[in-house]
């Protein structure tokens, strides 16, 4: 049974499938707000399909194991993260005390490797892209981190699973997070190098950022990495502040597409209107006005806390 | 022909991702070629997309005539593209010289230095002859 969880569904096939209708989602969005056609429905597979059929080029001096793994084990971290997050009822298929944090690290680990892929591939843009990699890492990580716990303090529970049971009987309270869940979506863009944070794979300045080197199936394998990172963010930051579950876990799993698909919405008009900002703009940005206001939530969460009988 | 064949000829097909190179132009068709990439002619309908580096590309566009300088950089470029790759060549200039054929620094059209699979006259040549031309290099993939 668990080879069927990793293997089918909830994990790699599924979140394959879903990865590359949600890309398919979010670039005809894009399109469309920019007054064009768009892509059609199959084009992320026709493009994964290519690359993993096209030659495989690993650079002469690079470590070839390496290259090799680095994409494999982005894949992985963020296929592995889903078990953890309630999909179609408000308990996920495992879940233990602490695994907020143990999803956490599970969707950074894509970002190191892509920080280790751009660090290995001895290229000039590609190292330039992965030093700011972790630059925006930095940036980004400890407000997402704040607004993802900001609900837990409310729910007393840093289970994904309790946190979701807690709001299904509590729903006012969810309005109280709003701001954490602002944070929390302009950090995942961050998260996913999307615009306006798309810093580390400038394609106008240093090419193609950390995956400059990579070609064929090891880029293909880094392009589902992504994908499955956008479904696996989204679908967190569904479970924590949009919690809504039915007791029919078919409808409620056509909800949790639902969310999913408003989530990527939302990200895919920010993509849309904005252009690319620095990267000392960036960091300004999450450290000057994303992490007061995540921290301002916490505090909130907390007063009200002790101020409702919960 | 086996089904996987046929799977991998129709992925081919509908993603070509182009690296554009100018080859010593004179902006005239490189314009032209972002001009073909912008909404109005809206090329991600055929999933053609622009990359910045090599290694990404399946078809290289090039303009304008060859010159010693950028001679050994498409020479590079050229050799840095992953199997299978085409070359598309824009341009009276890319295709024989053009009215710098002969000139003391122009090694001439690119069919000289790199195999070429498509020419696109005209100077410059238009964004449909472009997206044409694309197309009809597209439809011999089979």
């Amino acid at each position: 049974m668990s080879i069927f969880y990793l293997l089918v569904f909830p994990g790699f096939l599924f979140l394959s499938a879903l990865g590359l209708f949600m890309e398919y989602f979010d670039r005809k969005v894009y399109a469309r707000m920019q007054n064009r056609v768009g892509p059609p429905w199959y084009q992320p597979l026709a493009d994964i399909i290519k690359l993993v059929s096209k030659e495989t080029i690993i650079p002469y001096d690079t470590n070839k194991k390496m290259f090799a793994a680095l994409p494999v084990i982005a894949l992985a971290a963020a296929t592995t993260a889903i078990f953890y997050i309630p999909i179609w009822s408000s308990h996920a298929l495992f879940s233990f005390t602490g695994d907020i944090i143990v999803v956490l690290y599970l969707l950074t680990i894509p970002t190191l490797t892509f920080f280790l892929a751009g660090w290995n591939s001895n290229s000039l843009f590609a190292g330039i892209g992965a030093v700011r990699n972790l630059t925006q890492l930095f940036s980004y990580e400890v407000p997402l981190y704040m607004g993802l716990l900001a609900p837990a303090f409310l729910a007393s529970s840093w289970s994904l699973s309790e946190i979701s049971q807690f709001y299904t009987t509590h729903p006012l309270l969810i309005l109280l997070n709003i701001p954490a869940f602002i944070v929390c979506i302009i950090a995942v863009q961050g998260k996913l190098e999307r615009v306006p944070f798309d810093i580390p794979d400038a394609e106008t300045e240093i090419v193609a950022g950390s995956f400059t080197e990579y070609s064929g199936r090891y880029f293909a394998i880094f392009r589902m990495a992504l994908d499955t990172e956008l479904v696996v963010a989204a679908t967190l930051l569904a479970a924590v502040f949009i919690p809504v579950f039915v007791a029919n876990p078919f409808i409620s799993f056509l909800i949790y597409l639902a969310k999913v698909f408003v989530i990527i919405f939302i990200l895919a008009i920010f993509r849309s209107v904005m252009a690319r900002i620095r990267m000392e703009q960036m960091v300004k940005f999450c450290w000057r006005y994303l992490a007061p206001l995540a921290l301002a939530q916490i505090i909130i969460n907390i007063l009200i806390k002790g101020v409702l009988p919960l | 022909m086996s089904l996987d064949q046929k799977i991998i000829n129709w992925a081919r097909r509908k993603s070509p991702w182009i690296v554009h190179f100018n080859a010593g132009a004179c902006n005239g068709c490189d314009i032209e070629v972002i001009d073909a990439l912008t909404p109005r002619f809206d090329l991600e309908r055929f999933g053609i997309m622009q990359k910045g580096t090599p290694r990404h590309g399946d078809i290289l566009v090039v303009t304008g005539a060859v010159t010693m300088q950028t001679r050994d950089r498409l020479i590079r470029t050229y050799e840095q593209m992953p199997e299978p790759k085409f070359v598309v060549a824009i341009g009276a200039c890319a295709c024989t010289g053009g009215v710098f054929d002969g000139c003391y620094c122009v090694c001439g059209g690119v069919n000289e230095i790199i195999p070429v699979d498509a020419y696109i006259p005209g100077c410059a040549a238009r964004p449909e002859a472009i997206i044409d031309a694309v197309v009809k290099l597209l439809s011999t993939i089979k």
